[in-house]
């Protein structure tokens, strides 16, 4: 019996096989579309969660106040004498690591020196993360000031074999470490990445801001795993007491807030956590289901379109003596069936666009075949599709007394079926036109933001990081690259053109409305050219000048830096920051330099020397590209050997900060696209089920004399109305989205009328294209073809 | 076999009844062959489908084999469908997607035969009905009267006691319903099923032992055939 069933069902699928394939191929990629979003949203979910003991890892944060005492901004940094006081003070501590925020530093074996990530941590690191050592005791791998941890890929690019234990590499040029363990490679998903890892002893000896314990210099991260059995609302209130009975002084509150959700949750206002990238979490998660749904609603349509043509088949198996159970499971089977393909192939689709996909995104994920949770939901994926979508043949038309489904008494029009087939398509059509307007207006939103001025020429102008001998050897190297003709201008600065962060609040000028100033201040260290080679609008004044030898104690302030502070006439006046005295000798124009989505702190640039860490030059516009490149690379490479020459481009950078919207932006474009393809797949097999149906009417309707246009509209005008209302409902849910999304940027665009008007017609356009071709094609063939079966 | 008694079907309109079938008596017993004739909209149809269970009647006492099937539930009818009754229909109404063969075979599933048997009665009744070339085809490659004994035999192989056939030459070449009609008479005749016919066709009725007329939804004449055709 099953196996008869089994191949009746394969039949009538090769049967009819264009509804089918629309069955299938929809389905298919609906469920690919699903399952690589839900991939991505549990490779985002499960960010730092990888370790055994990540529930109980936590980050100590930092609330830093106003002058009126309110929390203003909330951080993850910390001071060095934090971790030893509640180690030592409170017993829900289990583990303790100061670790610092990471960089990129050089590593050697010999002469092979590659920059990779560094952290230094204290031991406990090891105890908190449950690193997989391929070689070495994660007991004792931290123990001496002079060793090293790698990671697996680090190892093989040093020595092209992970067996290195006991070897030595050269830190920075200067210090020999032993290699006293390497690890397997990190998860991209994890906050605390790195190549290598060293001794926080080891940091000590070499930074003295690390060995310095005091409660001022915020510099550090600390991670703290507590006791299974701590209540975190205890510990954060004995901590809280403890810092202000030990740091009278100053009183930045801190408290510990869970790792493994500082990724999702990490945006806090007044210290407390609000969300953040979960927000986008959830989005997908929506747009997952939304997508899903779609497909599924393709699905049941098709299946409970053609089950009414299968009335008939269900009388003739009653009067031969079939019971209403057999029927139904002959039915849900023949779902089931069609699904199961369907998983198939969605399977075969993602492995074969997920390196696309990863590409697009910049990440690392792949199908976790070994997850028993995917397989769980796909299988419950699965069978919840094709019970839904057989449920209504099964149960439905089951019950039909056998003369009236033999009569074909079960037709679809006016039929409860039909109705709720409307709603559906309705659905589905106002899900597409959402994800349209809001691909769209997140375009145009990007194209905004692209298109607005960043202050300065971005074309032309590279920075590379001033490392080792370029620090001493600067005038060297901007001496012989003026010379070469590859450079025009250039200059040292102590960040670079686009950082982030480097804000400071300790400035002072005269007429303060009050006596401490607490509005933060961003400042930028360097000497000459500055101006001339960012090319950055001045206002007043001038850039620093070798003629001037005052300038030694100069600053240029930007315009909405006198804006706060209040000067009638900036330049000449005296400021005063580190406890020394500068004087304004220019003022520039505002530019871009951290989020270009919101305006940034009023900035300082002041004159100084020892301020080094980015070399930003203007290239020689009359020369090739290329050429300008490869001669500062020789140039460079000859006066810093040990060093990469890493050159990156203005213009890369700046687009670079665009990369979260810009992902936003693939991520709608290509699932918007999809759901237009699935929805007018869907409607394609309505289209073509509803004209089978009225065959016989259209026939009859030709012999009375019906124009080929009358009845295109007949068999089109419903389901354009269905799209028109689709329209009319989507348009504002996608409006009022929008807006709320746009209001997260300071800087946004509007959303013209005309993008509601595009995706409509657009949609529609598009639906009547579907439409039209099976219209057209039924109301143009032969009336007696019709006529004849009856 | 078949006992009717004051059979009454009639559909209620706005108050108005309009009558399908009235005061219909009458019994029909193991072997008969009878031909239920009449014009359109005499009720012949409406008669078969109420001797077949599909339809009830709103009035009246039906017993099928001194049983009470008027208001059966739907397993009983099943099961009478899988042991005594066979169907043939005017449109043949075979499963598109089942080969001759398997078409044969689904009632037989339904009964839980075991497979040994199915497979030795499906090869009786493809010989008996010169098949056995075809029973892989599907029905949309055989010709009208193929695929009414493709009907027939499906109705047969379960072995019924009776078989209702709704104008079963409707759709058939006179040649392919002659056919048809000896298969019936020989199928009465040697074998002793009970047939029951919907027919317009005065030549086809002969072919049966007694003829009920039907005009408006009342018997007008219940004659026996003289067997001379």
């Amino acid at each position: 019996m099953f196996k008869l069933n089994l191949k009746i069902i394969l039949r009538s699928i090769w049967k009819n096989k264009i509804s089918s394939f629309i069955n299938v191929i929809g389905l298919a990629i609906g469920l690919a579309a699903c399952l690589m979003l839900l991939i991505y949203v549990m490779y985002e979910w499960n960010f730092d969660k990888q370790s055994k003991d990540s529930a109980n890892v936590h980050v100590v944060m930092t609330n830093v106040l106003d002058d009126k005492g309110k929390i203003f901004v909330t951080f993850n940094g910390s001071t060095t004498a934090f971790a030893p006081l509640i180690k030592r003070e409170i017993p829900e501590v289990q583990y303790i690591s100061r670790m610092d925020y990471g960089n990129m530093g050089l590593i050697a074996n010999g002469i092979n020196g590659f920059k990779k990530k560094s952290k230094f941590a204290e031991s406990d690191i090891l105890k908190m993360y449950d690193y997989h050592f391929i070689s070495g005791d994660p007991k004792t791998a931290l123990t001496d000031p002079r060793s090293v941890i790698l990671t697996e890929s680090t190892a093989k690019t040093l020595f092209g074999t992970t067996d290195v234990l006991n070897k030595t590499v050269k830190y920075q040029e200067k210090e020999n470490l032993k290699i006293t363990g390497v690890i397997q490679d990190l998860p991209e998903n994890s906050s605390n990445r790195f190549d290598y890892l060293m001794p926080w002893s080891f940091y000590e000896i070499i930074d003295e801001g690390a060995k310095d314990l005091n409660w001022s210099n915020y510099s550090f991260i600390t991670l703290v795993s507590l006791r299974p059995d701590a209540n975190l609302d205890l510990v954060n209130k004995k901590i809280d007491e403890l810092v202000k009975r030990n740091n009278k002084q100053i009183s930045q509150p801190n408290f510990l807030f869970p790792l493994s959700k500082m990724h999702l949750y990490g945006k806090f206002e007044e210290g407390k956590s609000v969300g953040g990238d979960i927000e986008q979490i959830w989005l997908f998660t929506a747009l997952a289901i939304g997508i899903l749904l779609i497909a599924c609603i393709n699905f049941m349509n098709m299946a409970t379109a053609k089950s009414e043509k299968r009335a008939k088949e269900v009388g003739i198996k009653k009067t031969i003596g079939a019971n209403r159970r057999s029927l139904i499971v002959q039915f849900l089977a023949e779902s089931m069936v069609l699904t199961l393909i369907s998983v198939i192939i969605a399977i075969v689709l993602i492995e074969s666009f997920i390196p696309v996909f990863n590409n697009l995104l910049n990440i690392e994920m792949s199908i976790p075949y070994f997850n028993s949770y995917i397989w769980l939901g796909l299988l419950s994926v699965v069978l919840l599709t094709g019970l839904i979508a057989g449920s209504y043949p099964a149960f439905y038309l089951s019950s039909f007394n056998p003369t009236q489904s033999l009569k074909r008494n079960v037709e679809g029009k006016g039929f409860f079926s039909f109705s709720l087939r409307k709603v559906l398509v309705i659905g589905q059509f106002c899900f597409t036109i959402i994800l349209i307007i809001s691909t769209l207006v997140i375009y145009k939103q990007i194209q905004f933001i692209k298109n607005k001025p960043v202050g300065f020429d971005v074309n032309a102008l590279v920075e590379m990081p001033q490392d080792g001998q370029l620090i001493e050897k600067f005038e060297l190297l901007k001496t012989r690259l003026l010379k070469s003709g590859a450079v025009t201008t250039m200059y040292q600065s102590s960040v670079n053109l686009s950082h982030h962060g480097s804000n400071f609040t300790g400035l002072e000028w005269q007429g303060m409305p009050q006596p401490e100033n607490k509005v933060m201040f961003n400042r930028v260290g360097t000497t000459y050219d500055y101006i001339s080679t960012n090319g950055i609008k001045l206002i007043s004044g001038r850039d620093f000048n070798k003629k001037y030898a005052s300038d030694s104690s100069a600053v240029m302030v930007s315009a909405s830096a006198v804006k706060v502070m209040g000067l009638k006439k900036p330049v000449g006046e005296i400021i005063k920051m580190f406890d020394a005295n500068f004087t304004i000798i220019g003022v520039f124009d505002d530019y871009i330099w951290d989020s270009p989505y919101q305006s940034n702190s009023p900035m300082v640039v002041y004159f100084n020397k020892v301020g080094t860490g980015a070399i930003t030059m203007r290239l020689n516009a009359s020369n090739n590209l290329q050429q300008n490149i490869e001669t500062i690379t020789s140039i460079t490479k000859e006066i810093n050997p040990s060093y990469p020459v890493e050159i990156k481009f203005m213009n890369s950078i700046y687009a670079e900060k665009l990369t979260k919207e810009k992902t936003l932006g693939i991520l709608s474009n290509l699932f918007g696209g999809l759901a237009i393809f699935i929805s007018c797949l869907g409607l394609f097999g309505l289209i073509s089920y509803s004209a089978e149906q009225r065959t016989k009417e259209f026939g009859i309707r030709k012999v009375l004399g019906a124009s080929v246009a009358s009845l295109m509209q007949l068999l089109s005008l419903s389901f354009i109305k269905m799209i028109l209302i689709a329209t009319v409902l989507a348009a504002p849910i996608a409006y009022y989205i929008m807006i709320k999304w746009l209001d997260n940027f300071e800087f946004h665009t509007t959303i013209p009328w005309w993008i509601i008007v595009l995706s409509a017609v657009g949609t529609i356009a598009i639906s009547l294209l579907t439409v039209s071709y099976k219209a057209y094609r039924t109301a143009k063939s032969n009336p007696i073809n019709a006529l004849k079966y009856e | 076999m078949i006992e009717l008694k004051n059979i009454e079907k009639y559909y209620a309109n706005k108050g108005v009844k309009s009558y399908i079938l009235r005061h219909v008596t009458t019994s029909i017993k193991q072997g008969e062959f009878v031909s239920i004739m009449g014009p359109s909209g005499a009720g012949k149809s409406t008669l078969l489908n109420i001797l077949g269970m599909l339809e009830e009647p709103t009035y009246g006492q039906y017993e099928f084999m001194g049983e009470d099937v008027v208001s059966l539930n739907e397993r009983k009818r099943i099961e009478l469908y899988r042991n005594h009754i066979g169907f043939v229909f005017q449109a043949y109404h075979l499963i598109d997607e089942m080969t001759v063969a398997e078409n044969i075979e689904a009632p037989l599933l339904y009964k839980k035969v075991p497979g040994s048997e199915r497979r030795s009665r499906i090869a009786d009744m493809l010989d008996r009905f010169n098949m056995v070339a075809k029973s892989d085809l599907f029905p949309n490659q055989l010709s009208g009267g193929q695929q009414q004994l493709v009907g027939i035999a499906r109705a047969l192989v379960a072995q019924p006691s009776i078989i209702l056939a709704d104008e079963p030459t409707g759709n058939l070449q006179s040649a392919q319903a002659l056919q048809i009609m000896e298969l019936f008479k020989k199928l009465n005749e040697e074998e002793g099923i009970t047939i029951v016919q919907v027919t317009h066709s005065e030549v086809n009725a002969a072919y049966g032992s007694r003829i009920l007329h039907l005009l408006d939804g009342v018997i007008k004449e219940d004659v026996t055939v003289s067997q001379t055709v």
